[in-house]
């Protein structure tokens, strides 16, 4: 009778669980909330954008003084065609070249 | 010798095809006076500079952005922290919106006090004010894309706005968030305003501007004009041209590096449910709006505080839109309580948006 009430117990245990594990409940839930929380962390924090290593940092300004170098160059060869161009409209270059 | 021989080749080749010369003949045939308030001729290339940059960043964002509730805010991290440069882009995008919107600002106001605007440049002014308030749209629909807290609340005020406009008022408000609150709706409608209807709208506007510019050519000053001094005038092509690429590399360089300095971050993704954060406040251009709002009397006399305001700020916007036929006599004394209204606009904006920012 006693090994019959066992074998009863064990077998509605077996059941239990299996349903428990089916139903998701025995799942660990502790990494799972684990889980949960460093998500909401990672979305709580807030981005501010920089260069990702030193690498990056250097060639950022790097290109920021050839940048600007590039612009005073620039724009000294314009001053210089500005020259140009004013000169050749005062001498009406382009309107004799229609006669 | 060789490479000017292939560079006459092209040349040649080209203007069989698209007739290269009659563009550049009529180029050097368009005049732009010159004068001591020259310098503001050089703001309207720069609003189609700033439109330029935002709409080349923009196609690199948007080739990572997704725009849904779960994903936008990610997305735009993402862009931030994955994706080479991202940031860089980012920053460009939205300083470059900036700098359009305050040029336009500049450009308008510019004209307003040298009465360019007077006939017969009418459309070429109306034009020019569809142009602010779809640069205005543009920035609006922008700034809710990262879905941010900030970026929500601003959106939630903001479309909230219209409801104080009578009759037609809440429907505005159902028409922007695309339902009563602010949801996923909202965005994904934002985001087709923004990556497509608007800049379509700004494509076509831009064109009309120019055409009407060309039709009635550059004007000048309404004191020059009544000096009946001789106005000195260079060709388009290329002598005013070469002047405006050195603003241009001069206001580029500017872009790059605020960019690089100080980019914009990103706050944590939007709660619908949260309630709003403290300190919420629009982007710059929209703050002498909002401050207006936040410091007008609740009630005055009998009629609710917030819809006066607006009341008042429509009348203004319809004011601002038909200057030029409202301001019809710019040399006599009208024209000059005109000019005091634009001078009093410029402080009254000026002070709103430092208080504001206090």
């Amino acid at each position: 009778m006693m090994r019959r009430k066992l074998f009863t117990l064990t077998l509605l245990a077996i059941v239990f669980t299996f349903y428990w594990v089916d139903y998701g409940i025995t799942q660990e839930v502790v990494p799972e909330k684990q889980k949960q929380e460093t998500q909401v962390e990672k979305k709580t924090e807030k981005i501010i954008p920089s260069s990702k290593n030193i690498k990056e940092k250097t060639g950022i300004y790097v290109f920021l003084g050839w940048m600007w170098l590039s612009i005073f160059v620039l724009i000294y060869i314009l001053r210089q065609k500005i020259k140009e161009v004013d000169r050749l409209f005062l001498l009406k270059f382009f309107s004799s070249e229609k006669k | 010798m060789r490479i000017k021989n292939i560079n006459i080749g092209i040349q040649a080749w080209f203007d069989e095809r698209i007739g290269l010369q009659s563009i550049t003949k009529f180029l050097r045939g368009k005049k732009v006076p010159q004068h001591k308030h020259s310098i503001w001729y050089y703001t309207g290339s720069s609003i189609l500079l700033f439109f330029s940059i935002s709409v080349l960043t923009g196609f690199m964002l948007v080739f990572y952005y997704k725009p849904t509730l779960e994903k936008a805010n990610e997305s735009i991290g993402r862009i931030m922290t994955e994706v080479p440069l991202g940031w860089i882009m980012r920053s460009i995008h939205s300083w470059s919106a900036s700098f359009m919107i305050a040029f336009v600002f500049v450009h308008l106001i510019s004209i307003w006090l040298t009465k360019a605007h007077r006939k017969p440049r009418e459309l070429t002014w109306m034009s020019g004010v569809f142009l602010l308030v779809v640069s205005l749209a543009l920035g609006f629909t922008g700034y809710l894309l990262p879905w941010d807290d900030l970026s929500v609340s601003a959106t939630k005020v903001g479309t909230d706005i219209p409801r104080s406009i009578p009759v037609v008022g809440c429907w505005v408000t159902k028409l922007l968030r695309g339902g009563e609150d602010v949801t996923a709706d909202t965005l994904t409608r934002f985001f087709g305003f923004h990556v497509s209807i608007l800049p379509l709208f700004i494509l076509i506007l831009i064109g009309l501007h120019v055409y009407f510019i060309q039709k009635q050519g550059i004007s000048i000053p309404l004191g020059l004009e009544r000096k009946e001094e001789r106005v000195k005038k260079l060709p388009f092509w290329p002598n005013f041209v070469y002047r405006e690429m050195v603003v241009w590399l001069l206001l580029l360089g500017i872009l790059f590096t605020l960019s690089i300095f100080f980019p914009p971050s990103l706050d944590k993704a939007a709660d619908l449910m949260a309630p709003a954060p403290e300190g919420i406040k629009p982007e710059w251009y929209f703050l002498f709006l909002f401050q207006v709002l936040k410091v007008f009397p609740s009630k005055v006399l009998f009629i609710n505080g917030d819809t006066l305001a607006i009341i008042l700020m429509l009348f203004f916007g319809i004011f601002f839109f038909f200057l030029p036929l409202i301001d019809n006599r710019p040399a006599e004394k009208k024209g000059k309580i005109i000019t005091f209204i634009a001078y009093a606009f410029i402080f009254f904006a000026i002070v709103m948006t430092v208080w504001s920012l206090m």
